[in-house]
């Protein structure tokens, strides 16, 4: 798309002044207002004079009956409002899955690896290509039984990389935060691609002797934005049952899931999906309100799936020689910013300063009855976040997303690095991310962090979390030992 | 002083408003049960006796002792002549289940059942809010969800949930997802849909505990719309009244007792353990101590306490479940839905609830009819009952259910008004119960135990099975 002319540097400068005069006029309107008011009242005041200040003072009758009525009433009314309030949800703690050393997967093995599974070399060729523009680093890991040639992917195996990953990110949390297992009340369980039974939730309330009378629920097949519809289903138990915490886990399970076949959009699966698990302890007790490091303020799902592309852009099947695997279709940029307008619809009025609805409520206005050339307005919501974790689906999907939203490199630095250093870990990269961010030492308190995930169906997640005390660096987890190292450069393309 | 009487005034309305609220949101944690729509796959899909006979003589792995193993269990299984299979298995091509066989088997029952939900209670695909959809051993992505939601065209925020791998006792885990939603307080639509997927499952090997699978699971499924609208009570068929999960999965044997595994050839199949039952009546024990309190009357339960204390003060070798047998849970449960997992569960459940013959019918007739549908197996036997007329304003029915992992579920509805729709009963409820529930099986194959490894022939037996 060819690049709009830069205005006039002195009438952008005048520009922004004046976006920046009316944000703030908007934003503090009732603030503002005060001043008038306060002014009036003085003057007022000094107008009447002293004397009939008192005389106004004494005519007022004090009826004690009358005023412990009112205390009460006020009293009562305090009570009653503080507690039909919605019950607040705390992230305690997360902890994500360190893959060890062993298991990387560099482009040298990658490459080694295809071209001997492979019999088709235009297939290699291909992804060749694919992970030259990946944007994937060298340490990115796949699970021990991918490293098999050809792959190993029996039912036991896929069970052996869920117990590595997900008992990893558990113990790690258990560590951290010192949660007891026996007082887990809810357990939520998402994972795409491997669902066995019994499910990977019992697993979990196996190895870790979990009451008889815990919530477990086992999701699957949602895809790469699951990560963020637990946390919903979580916040909706949450609000049902008080002083209650909620472990919800975050997973995609790589070893059933490897492509044998020779289709394209079948392939790119294989080049960037890697192994990785989340572990995010959710509470909404209020003596846990001091320790928690966010709060979840706002969560908004869409899901286009009742159009026949959407629906289709993400799909697993068959190809004709009977392999399966996930086929990602040429349409998945444009849906995805479809999906994404469809959740912004929603979650701008919720998050976005007054100053940018109004704005966009003009335009709108505009392009609808006065000139429908009017270019659309797209909200600044680098207003209303300070860090974006966008769902590291691929470099494409980030590029889209930076475009759209108009984001600086910095703001999706975090996606950016997670992909090169992790690949895509599908429903825990938004974590990985978050993760960055803190290990990097810029998450402060009162920060605010919108996670977005896209996922098959097509639905488009997004979550907005506020940060509660500031996290100190060194900060525990799988970005320790490399947070220095980052940022790095990524080529555009990586000559193999 | 008008100031302060306005303003007191003001706040007691707002106050008032405020309990007002509050009160409402009460009344909106009531589940409503609307309809329910059970699945009654195409009359092609028939398995039989011959038909299972074919399918057997098509494994040529099994010797004598599986295929005495075999005709035993479908013998002694309850299982009648009219249940439904999958299409793959009835065509052959069990062996290699493609993704699009599965794929078909799942169609085949949402293209037809949920649209029959719709046209039956009046709603609009539009309408619904939330969507859940247990189906255990088969999970693709996009999920079923999804493809429900596209199918139907539902709303962009409806919010929908694919469970997976919680198996037989999974529509209540569903109906326990839904129910915490609807406490949240906002007026709210759900639909549940639950099924199992056969085709992908089929155990093609020779070890026994994987077999039985194949023996006992049918094609069945089941449709439900629920609601926390009190302005829709008038229509709903029964109420929530309280709804008990148990997870003994922290123990060894109780969580490996069912479990979807590879074979010794790397076969991959449903093994069924010895010690299921064991972790049936621990999972059972568990969920009763905590289900009693919630539905029994008073008087019950002070008697049950009283023999607890008498027992272990008087003569405290006795065994817990002699104690268990005492309660008569019968005097707070009018009707009971028992998970048709195999005629020796129904009758094990049976036997420690104390219930006679007319109250095990319904889970036994179902098992007769359907097979083992799974998860939608409680919706069948509820199904026959209502198809007998059984089900009066003000019954209770307790509905009990197994899982892997392991679980046991258990609810309690309040039927709301005399019950009339046979739905899928409707066509042979007059046959039921049948004279004799003796397979066929029995005298034709007689053989299997008489013959002995020297004598056994396998080409000349499999002759014999061509009918």
């Amino acid at each position: 798309m060819p690049r709009q002319p830069s205005p006039d540097f002195s009438t952008s400068v005048k520009l922004k002044y004046v976006k920046l005069g009316y944000q703030y006029l908007v934003n503090h309107f009732l603030t503002l207002l005060l001043i008038p008011m306060i002014a009036t009242t003085a003057l007022e005041l000094f107008r009447r004079g002293p004397e009939e200040i008192s005389t106004l003072y004494d005519s007022i009758e004090f009826d004690v009956l009358h005023i412990t009525f009112s205390v009460f009433v006020i009293i009562f009314v305090l009570i009653v409002y503080f507690m039909s309030r919605p019950r607040p949800v705390y992230l305690v703690d997360y902890a994500c899955f360190k893959p060890s050393p062993s298991c990387r997967v560099p482009f040298a093995t990658f490459m080694e690896h295809t071209s001997m599974i492979c019999e088709d070399p235009k297939s290699v060729q291909f992804q060749t290509r694919i992970l030259e523009r990946s944007g994937l680093g060298e340490e990115t890991c796949l699970p021990p039984a991918n490293h098999y040639i050809p792959p190993n992917p029996t039912m036991e195996a896929a069970r052996a990389e869920a117990q590595l990953v997900i008992f990893s990110a558990i113990d790690d949390l258990i560590k951290k935060t010192g949660l007891q297992p026996k007082h887990i009340d809810i357990l939520v369980v998402n994972c795409s691609l491997f669902s066995p039974t019994p499910s990977l939730s019992a697993m979990i309330v196996n190895k870790y002797k979990l009451r008889s009378n815990i919530k477990s629920f086992n999701l699957s097949g949602m895809g790469c934005s699951a990560g963020l519809l637990s946390i919903d289903l979580a916040r909706d138990l949450l609000q049902v049952h008080p002083g209650s915490n909620a472990l919800v886990i975050s997973t995609e399970i790589i070893t059933p899931n490897f492509y044998k076949g020779n289709r394209r959009d079948m392939l790119l699966p294989n080049c960037l999906f890697r192994m990785g698990a989340a572990a995010v302890l959710l509470s909404n007790r209020r003596r846990d309100a001091s320790r928690a490091k966010y709060r979840l303020l706002h969560l908004v799902r869409t899901h286009k799936g009742a159009d026949d592309r959407a629906y289709r852009c993400v799909y697993q099947e068959e190809d004709s020689d009977g392999h399966c695997g996930i086929s990602l279709s040429k349409d998945l940029m444009a849906i995805a910013g479809d999906a994404l307008k469809s959740n912004i619809t929603t979650i701008g009025p919720l998050v976005l300063p007054m100053s940018e609805q109004l704005l966009f409520f003009f335009t709108l206005v505009g392009r609808k009855l006065i000139k429908p050339n009017l270019r659309p307005y797209i909200p600044d919501f680098k207003q209303a976040f300070e860090h974006f974790c966008i769902h590291a689906g691929g470099r494409a999907v980030i590029d889209e997303l930076q475009k759209s939203l108009q984001l600086s490199a910095e703001h999706v630095e975090a996606s950016r690095m997670t992909l090169h250093r992790f690949g895509n870990t599908s429903s825990s990269s938004l974590w990985y991310e978050l993760n960055y961010i803190e290990s990097k030492g810029r998450m402060r308190r009162g920060n605010r962090v919108w996670q977005i995930g896209f996922g098959s169906g097509f639905k488009c997640n997004s979550a907005v979390w506020k940060c509660l005390r500031t996290v100190k660096t060194p900060v525990d987890g799988p970005w320790e030992e490399c947070a220095d190292r980052y940022p790095v450069d990524i080529p555009e393309i990586v000559k193999l | 002083m008008e100031f302060l009487a306005t303003l007191t005034t003001l706040l007691l309305f707002f106050s008032l408003y405020l309990i007002l609220k509050h009160y409402y949101l009460k009344l909106y944690t009531n589940c409503y049960l609307i309809d329910y729509v059970c699945f009654k796959p195409a009359s092609d899909r028939r398995i039989t006796t011959q038909t299972s006979g074919q399918i057997i003589e098509r494994n040529k792995t099994l010797g004598l002792s599986e295929y005495k193993f075999l005709l035993k269990v479908i013998v002694n299984s309850g299982i009648g002549e009219d249940t439904y299979g999958p299409r793959n298995i009835i065509e052959g091509r069990e062996d290699s289940p493609t993704f699009d066989d599965a794929m078909i088997e799942m169609d085949e029952f949402l293209n037809v059942s949920i649209g029959d939900l719709f046209a039956k209670t009046k709603i609009s695909p539009r309408d619904v809010d939330v969507l859940v959809v247990n189906i255990s051993m088969f999970s693709p992505a996009p999920s079923l969800a999804s493809r429900i939601l596209k199918r139907y065209k539902m709303r962009e925020d409806c919010k929908i949930y694919n469970l997976s791998g919680m198996g037989c006792s999974a529509s209540l885990v569903s109906v326990d997802l839904v129910r915490n939603i609807f406490k949240s307080g906002k007026k709210t639509l759900a639909v549940v849909v639950t099924s199992e997927s056969i085709t992908p499952n089929w155990y093609s090997g020779n070890d026994k505990s994987m077999m039985l699978g194949n023996c006992l699971f049918r094609s069945g499924g089941c449709v439900m719309l629920l609601t926390n609208n009190p302005a829709m009570r008038s229509r709903a068929k029964m109420i929530l009244k309280c709804l008990v999960r148990t997870h003994i999965g922290a123990n060894d044997d109780a969580h490996n007792c069912a479990m979807q595994k590879e074979d010794d050839v790397g076969r991959v199949g449903f093994h069924l353990s010895k010690g299921l039952p064991k972790a049936a009546v621990r999972a059972f024990a568990e969920n009763l101590k905590h289900l009693a309190p919630k539905i029994l009357p008073y008087r019950e339960l002070a008697l049950y306490m009283y023999g607890t204390v008498k027992q272990l003060v008087i003569k405290p070798k006795l065994e817990s479940n002699s104690a268990m047998a005492r309660i008569n849970f019968k005097s707070g449960v009018d009707h009971f839905c028992l998970h048709t997992g195999g005629s020796a569960v129904i009758e094990a459940v049976g036997r420690a609830l104390g219930l006679s013959k007319y109250d095990v019918e319904p889970a036994r007739m179902t098992l007769h009819r359907w097979g083992n549908t799974s998860a939608s197996s409680l919706w069948y036997v509820l199904g026959y009952m209502e198809a007998k007329r059984r089900l009066r304003k003000g019954d209770r029915v307790l509905m009990i259910s197994f899982g892997a992992g392991f679980k046991c579920n258990s609810c309690m509805w309040e039927v709301n008004e005399d019950l009339q729709d046979g739905d899928v009963w409707e066509d042979c409820i007059k046959n039921y119960p049948p004279q004799t529930l003796v397979n066929p099986y029995l005298e034709k194959y007689g053989w299997v135990n008489e013959d002995t490894e020297e004598t056994f022939n396998r080409e000349e037996r499999m002759e014999s099975l061509k009918w």
